[in-house]
């Protein structure tokens, strides 16, 4: 190795080093000015809390247990409907893939659909799957399921020609074109689906705890707020920052690894 | 010799909600056992389309491809198609890719994979079977693909333009290696180019077709030593072939 490429990469360690050094001091300037601020009164720690406040609040939540149930609730729920939004759009896109007559007939209702404020049906959503953990679960596949299904269908057309022909050449039916070119083929696809659904799936999950809940962090902060205990609301947020960082560093590791293959 | 391939009167309209297109018109030749036979034309004249309707991608509208005297559509695996570009699966490793063909037919057995690897090992590609196309030349992908084709033991490969995502230099040695591959497994084939060069030098004989709706405008019987290689045979003779094609499709552009 010659001298100017080991200085070459001596530069860049010390360059990434840098940055991550500037990262975690914003945090704590973050957290210290607004502990400071607080402590002092120059801003009102009624209103904006404190991040002594804050894990004081956590840890009040984890005495009384009620730490664990709430976010396991919501976790469990944006888990589920991560993964039923993911399946079933899947599915639905490989039937309007393999029907052209459905496809067409559908395409109309998926637009408006897609057009449609989701959290619009909120009311009806009650209604019908009752005020409970079955309505947050619903809010969130409806989000998630639209996109999902244009997404993937989108990547399945999109199949090169020359490839589709090369396997009709074969003799390869219908089915066959599907697993062992399409589906394959879409697995990128899939996992820009999977990153877009784990934000879209806590979004649907937290807006449905904030019509319909007893628990879970949605329900956490809605409490927070009517009762004005900031440090409950702010607790909640951050808790909430960990866990969707959590889910989406696990889909980005899912990412790094399939890629390897493709 | 006795024809592997007839194409007989064969005729295709496409049909668009605007109009109905004539492609291709009353075209008739045949290919002979362990032949190579070239499909030049002016592009957009419907060389690609004759390929896909004996590959039996689509129906005739009439005419008839006959296989050994029996309808191509009824005889599975006669023939095998080798697409523009590799078409090679990069979520597949390479042996996986060329038994992509055995998979369809449900026939990988133990037999038929251990002749792709006698096919691999034989040109070139032994050692690779585990590498995925994107670490692989150009040259040894095409080889790849065409390793695909010959693995389901077709008697004629169609190759439809099988070297224009090549680059020029590669493109030459690419269509030596093809050739001599081709000619060893003592193949017919019958290729679409739009590359007079490429037809003169590889085929035994030549088909010149008109523009848009496509006609046969001339057959060529090349004569020139089988041994040489395509291009050694750019030499001799060439060039007066290459002039009455190229007048053939000049003819034809205007």
């Amino acid at each position: 190795m010659s001298e100017e490429h080991k200085e070459y990469l001596r530069r860049l360690k010390r360059r990434s080093m840098l940055i991550k050094l500037a990262q975690a001091g914003l945090l704590l300037l973050f957290f210290g000015l607004w502990e400071l601020f607080a402590y002092y009164e120059i801003i009102d720690p009624f209103l904006t809390s404190s991040p002594s406040r804050v894990i004081n609040s956590i840890y009040n939540l984890y005495l009384s247990d009620a730490l664990f149930i709430h976010m396991k609730a919501t976790l469990a729920e944006t888990m589920l409907s991560f993964a039923l939004s993911t399946f079933l759009g899947t599915l639905i896109a490989v039937i309007l893939w393999w029907n052209e007559t459905i496809r067409r007939i559908l395409e109309p209702y998926i637009i408006v659909l897609n057009a449609l404020p989701k959290i619009a049906l909120g009311p009806l959503i009650i209604i019908w799957a009752g005020a409970g953990k079955k309505a947050i679960i619903v809010m969130a596949l409806l989000i998630c399921i639209i996109i999902t299904i244009i997404s993937m269908l989108t990547g399945f057309l999109s199949i090169e020609k020359g490839k589709m022909q090369l396997l009709q050449s074969m003799k390869a039916n219908k089915f066959q074109i599907l697993y062992k070119l399409v589906l394959p083929g879409n697995i990128p696809t899939l996992v820009s689906v999977l990153k877009i659904n784990v934000g879209l799936s806590w979004v649907g999950t937290i807006m449905g705890e904030y019509l319909v809940s007893r628990e879970g962090i949605g329900y956490l902060l809605v409490y927070g707020s009517q009762i004005f205990k900031l440090d409950l609301v702010m607790a909640s947020t951050i808790l909430l920052c960990v866990l969707a960082t959590a889910m989406y560093l696990i889909v980005a590791l899912a990412e790094k690894i399939i890629k390897r293959m493709y | 010799m006795s024809a592997l391939l007839t194409v007989r009167n064969l005729s295709l309209i496409y049909h668009s909600p605007d109009a109905e297109t004539e492609a291709i018109k009353d075209i008739s030749f045949d290919v002979r056992r362990e032949e190579f036979v070239a499909l030049v034309g002016p592009s957009g004249c419907g060389k690609t389309t004759i390929l896909s309707l004996i590959a039996g991608l689509m129906k005739p509208s009439s005419g008839e491809i006959l296989f050994e005297g029996i309808p191509v559509s009824e005889k599975a695996y006669a023939t095998a198609l080798m697409p523009q570009r590799d078409q090679l699966f990069e979520w597949r490793n390479i042996l996986r890719n060329v038994v992509l063909g055995l998979e369809i037919s449900h026939k990988k057995t133990q037999k038929t994979v251990s002749y792709a690897h006698e096919l691999m090992e034989k040109y070139g590609l032994g050692g690779f079977e585990k590498k995925h196309p994107s670490e692989l030349s150009g040259g040894m992908r095409q080889r790849a693909a065409l390793i695909r084709t010959l693995v389901t033991s077709p008697e004629l490969l169609l190759l439809d333009e099988p070297f224009s995502s090549l680059d020029f230099q590669t493109r030459l040695s690419v269509c030596d290696d093809v050739y001599h591959i081709i000619r060893n497994e003592k193949k017919a084939v019958l290729f679409v180019t739009h590359d007079i060069g490429e037809a003169i030098s590889m085929a035994d004989r030549v088909i010149v077709l008109t523009k848009r709706p496509a006609r046969i405008k001339n057959i060529y019987t090349i004569e020139s030593d089988k041994a040489l290689s395509p291009l050694q045979r750019r030499e001799k003779g060439f060039a007066e072939y290459f002039k009455k094609i190229w007048s053939d499709l000049e003819v034809t552009y205007v």
